[in-house]
């Protein structure tokens, strides 16, 4: 009785230990140990560096590994700075307070679009408009020309780490400040669904995240790949990938970036929701 | 009874029924308003949760692995999710219940010197009452030093990563430890002081009684204890999204077959709950009642399995 | 054949592999108050107090983004908002389910007819094991679009706007949700309690003349006494640990609901310190910032082992009457 219940958890133990092994069924490393490659940031850049990643994997599996995180460019810099991940992933430029040694590797271009809910077909924001809206100067819909609906502005902005918030500020806001009860998601993701689901919401967010919204020009350019490519887009920002000093081209991260940056298929992957450079 | 109700216990002698006076008749209808609100709230939820699970869940969720993707038809299912709560729970009940029996074994048997005994006890109450958040971000920073390496990746850069199956299932373990403990104290101490004296009398050791006497007899008990530990770990969120990396995936580190997928990433049913819902990232708010349901199944059954385990306690006659 | 092992080897053993565990849990302890005191040595018993200028959230902002050197770190936090939402959503939730618990309880064990109480029975026991995430899902996707689109008028959102938006994650969904999960645990253990309470007892009441209710009220609810306080206790303590929930629901945002607002008191945002540390989580390694959030950790900590002393202290005139858990 004991040794058939012994047999038992013997047997289940050894099944459960199996199917995650079953489940990955990936070939088996090869005698070179794999090096793994930690990426964290920017919820804008995450997009992009998962369809990067797994293109990438498709050449090179059993050679390189990656594991992806988030929590926003300011997150992503103060981990590659501190060596706590490989690439940092920043969708803002690098600024003053950085910390030092950081190289910071330009591999794409994004748009940043206001949008507001489906219901609210707002065409247009000037400058002025948006610095008094995201100031709270302007607290209603009615003062807005162009809004189908009415009642209090609510404003959907991201937490401090993010660096689409720093972008958004440098290019939209210059010197105004957003307003203090403005409501602060931590991803694209979640502004996206804070607009879609509030009938008097406006935020801000990468182009990618735009489906399903209102897309509202600024200064009368249409917020598109078009217009950003073309440079007449005034709200587009730059994606880096941040490494802690110079990377040797030998070295995985290294290789990667490089592919990432001058790889034609690669470049494919970045136009089809985010500007390549070449 | 006060002179007051004097009245009341003649006029009550008169007649054979007791009296009730306004408040208690008010009383007794709250009672009913608050039972059958308790009822209708479960059967709302139960339902609730059926029907969209019914629903929403097709059976080929159960066996696709999932896909990052914007595009929700390509988002695929979640069979490394449900693989993933099965390794977590196997392997948080793993380190709790040989752990969980030896420390209850040793608190109702010798339990000497007696402020150890004393302490001891304290700290898994301090354990059962801790909120598992706390447990989380203290694994997390713990199994971040280099000293613990070998539980996780190192990436490039020296960093330990200090996120896989290996640390969130010792904290899960931390989780169900205090039910372990518990149902193995309640049910040895259950056994009557005879049984250990004629276990005495007819010369076995301590240990050997523990082992062949009292051990076999508390097997119901410590199965209950297991399972509802179980049930504790299938449920919790927080220490899987903190703990345990949140790659859709399975993705290994390199290593033997079971060890690397162990040191590496992935996720349970409830961090895919929690990520498909709004306040998570992949707004996928069918997969997730789907996943819910699953979930909610899961918990049922080991709910019923500890109901069916606790029934089957040896009776003792004294 | 094995040689058994000596009963001083045994408790050897047996002694370790517990004292491990005590180690375990004491370093633990230790490690978080190590951890959390330069955030409070740094505010002292401000710590406690309202945020001065700007937000708790602003404050955390300004602590995540200290300069790398160590001396220039940043540490001012005045944690009042979170400590308010706190207390909110555990008080509120722990009164409003003590007195649906005791209430249901007596129900279930006296008044209700015998096919309902066939049914509830196993469906209280149920409803106490279902995971918080499921309870956060439909809040999220059911109670708080209801709130949203129905409780929370244009007029509503115009009066407060200057200080907070309102969506639909309040304190008020919090709270539901937080009763309802807490309900089940209490009634399942006052249930067991009013059961244990010898039918002698009750028999002898309703032979006095004392009808159903005043002899649950008057003699079995009183020898539950210890049992409803450990209920109390245990409800407690997950109203205050509960993270994933309440940061789904009750509207992540560090700010305090005004009672000074009336009704909009309750539609307000909060953010419990358990939620706190669910949403700041990836900012740990960020040192200054990760020992703000140890020092939410360890208010929780304390907040807990006070709990238990006070259930401890609260059953202890109730040892007399023989029945105390």
């Amino acid at each position: 009785m004991r040794t058939r219940m012994g047999m038992a958890c013997a047997l289940s133990g050894l099944a459960i230990a199996l199917v995650p092994t079953a489940a990955s069924a990936r070939p088996a490393a090869s005698a070179a140990s794999k090096s793994v490659i930690t990426l964290s940031g920017s919820t804008s850049v995450a997009p992009l560096a998962v369809k990067l990643i797994k293109t990438y994997l498709r050449k090179n599996s059993g050679k390189v590994g990656f594991k992806l995180a988030q929590g926003g460019s300011d997150i992503g810099v103060a981990d590659v700075a501190a060596g706590r991940v490989s690439i940092g992933d920043s969708s803002r430029d690098a600024k003053p307070s950085d910390p030092g040694g950081l190289v910071f590797h330009k591999i794409a271009r994004d748009a940043i679009c206001l949008a507001t809910n489906p219901a609210n077909k707002v065409g247009n924001l000037s400058q002025g408009q948006v610095q008094d809206i995201f100031s709270g100067k302007i607290r209603d819909w009615g003062q807005v020309p162009g809004a189908t609906v009415g009642g209090p502005i609510d404003l959907v902005v991201r937490t401090p780490a993010s660096g689409t918030q720093d972008a958004f500020q440098k290019l939209f806001l210059s010197s105004a400040k957003v307003f203090s009860s403005a409501a602060a998601k931590a991803s694209n993701g979640l502004v996206a669904a804070s607009v879609k689901t509030d009938k008097q919401a406006v935020g801000y967010l990468s182009y990618a995240f735009t489906s399903g919204l209102n897309d509202t020009a600024y200064q009368g350019v249409a917020c598109n790949l078009r217009t950003a490519k073309a440079g007449q887009y005034p709200g587009s920002r730059n994606f880096w990938m941040v490494t802690r000093g110079a990377v040797s081209r030998r070295s995985a991260v290294g290789k990667f970036i490089g592919w990432v940056q001058n790889n034609a298929q690669a470049q494919k992957i970045i136009s089809t929701e985010w500007v390549p450079l070449r | 009874m006060a002179v007051a109700a004097a009245p009341r216990e003649r006029a009550a002698l008169a007649e054979p029924s007791p009296s009730w006076r306004r408040g208690d008749k008010i009383a007794v209808g709250l009672c009913w308003a608050a039972g059958l609100l308790l009822c209708a709230l479960a059967a709302a939820i139960v339902l609730y949760m059926g029907y969209k699970g019914l629903s929403l869940l097709r059976p080929e969720l159960l066996w696709q692995r999932p896909q990052a993707s914007a595009d929700q038809s390509k988002t695929g299912g979640f069979l490394d999710p449900l693989i993933g709560t099965v390794v977590l729970t196997a392997l948080g009940t793993a380190i709790a219940l040989p752990l969980g029996v030896a420390t209850a074994i040793w608190l109702s048997e010798f339990a000497r010197p007696s402020w150890l005994a004393r302490a001891v006890e304290s700290g898994v109450e301090v354990i059962a009452g801790t909120p598992d958040i706390v447990l989380a971000i203290f694994g997390l920073v713990l199994f971040q030093q280099s000293f613990f390496a070998f539980l996780s990746l190192t990436a490039q850069g020296n960093a330990v990563f200090g996120r896989s199956f290996l640390t969130a299932g010792a904290m899960m373990a931390l989780v169900a430890l205090p039910f372990v403990v518990g149902s193995t104290r309640e049910a040895l101490q259950a056994v009557p002081r005879h049984v250990r004296e004629a276990s005495y009398a007819l010369g076995k050791t301590r240990a050997a009684t523990i082992r062949r006497v009292l051990l076999p007899a508390c097997r119901p008990g410590i199965a209950t204890g297991t399972v509802l530990g179980m049930g504790r770990i299938v449920g919790d969120t927080a220490i899987v999204v903190i703990l345990l990396g949140a790659s859709l995936q399975f993705s290994r580190v390199d290593g033997p077959p079971v060890m690397g997928d162990l040191r590496g990433t992935g996720s349970t049913l409830t961090s895919y709950v929690y990520n498909n819902s709004p306040a998570g990232e992949g707004n996928a708010p069918e997969k997730a009642y789907a996943a819910a349901f699953v979930l909610l199944l899961v918990v049922i059954g080991l709910n019923l399995a500890a109901g069916r385990l606790g029934r089957g306690r040896a009776k003792w006659k004294s | 054949m094995r040689s058994p092992w000596s009963d001083d080897r045994a408790e050897r053993v047996l002694g370790a592999v517990a004292s491990l565990v005590l180690i375990t849990i004491a370093g633990m302890v230790v490690f978080v108050f190590a951890k959390a005191w330069p955030s409070f040595a740094h505010n002292g018993l401000g710590w406690f107090g309202p945020p001065g200028h700007g937000s708790v959230d602003d404050q955390l902002t300004n602590i995540f983004n200290s300069p790398a050197d160590p001396r220039r770190y940043v540490y001012e936090l005045g944690a009042w908002p979170l400590l308010w939402g706190t207390l909110l959503t555990t008080v509120g939730a722990v009164a409003l389910g003590l007195a649906i618990s005791v209430l249901a309880a007596v129900f279930l064990v006296e008044f209700a007819p015998g096919p309902i109480r066939r049914v509830m029975q196993p469906v209280v026991r149920l409803l106490a094991a279902v995971p918080s995430v499921i309870y956060g899902l439909i809040g999220i996707l059911v109670l708080v679009p209801f709130v949203g689109n129905h409780l929370i008028s244009l007029e509503r959102k115009q009066s407060v706007l200057y200080v907070v938006q309102l969506s639909g994650s309040s304190l008020l969904v919090g709270v539901l949700i937080l009763t309802v999960m807490i309900v089940p645990i209490m009634v399942a253990i006052m249930a067991d309690a009013l059961y244990a309470v010898p039918r002698t007892w009750t028999e002898g009441a309703t032979a006095l003349g004392v009808n159903r209710w005043r002899a649950m009220w008057t003699v079995s609810l009183r020898a539950a006494r210890p049992a409803i306080i450990a209920a109390t206790v245990l409800a407690t303590a997950r109203a205050l640990g509960e993270a994933i929930m309440l940061s789904m629901v009750s509207g992540s945002q560090g700010f305090g609901p005004n009672p000074l607002d009336g009704l909009t008191f309750f539609l307000e945002p909060t953010r419990p310190l358990a939620a706190t540390i669910v949403d700041n989580a990836e900012g740990l390694s960020v040192k200054p910032f990760g020992q703000t959030i140890y020092a939410f950790a360890a208010v929780l900590l304390v907040s807990t082992f006070f709990l238990s002393l006070g259930g401890w202290a609260a059953k202890q005139p109730l040892k007399r009457y023989g029945t105390a858990g």
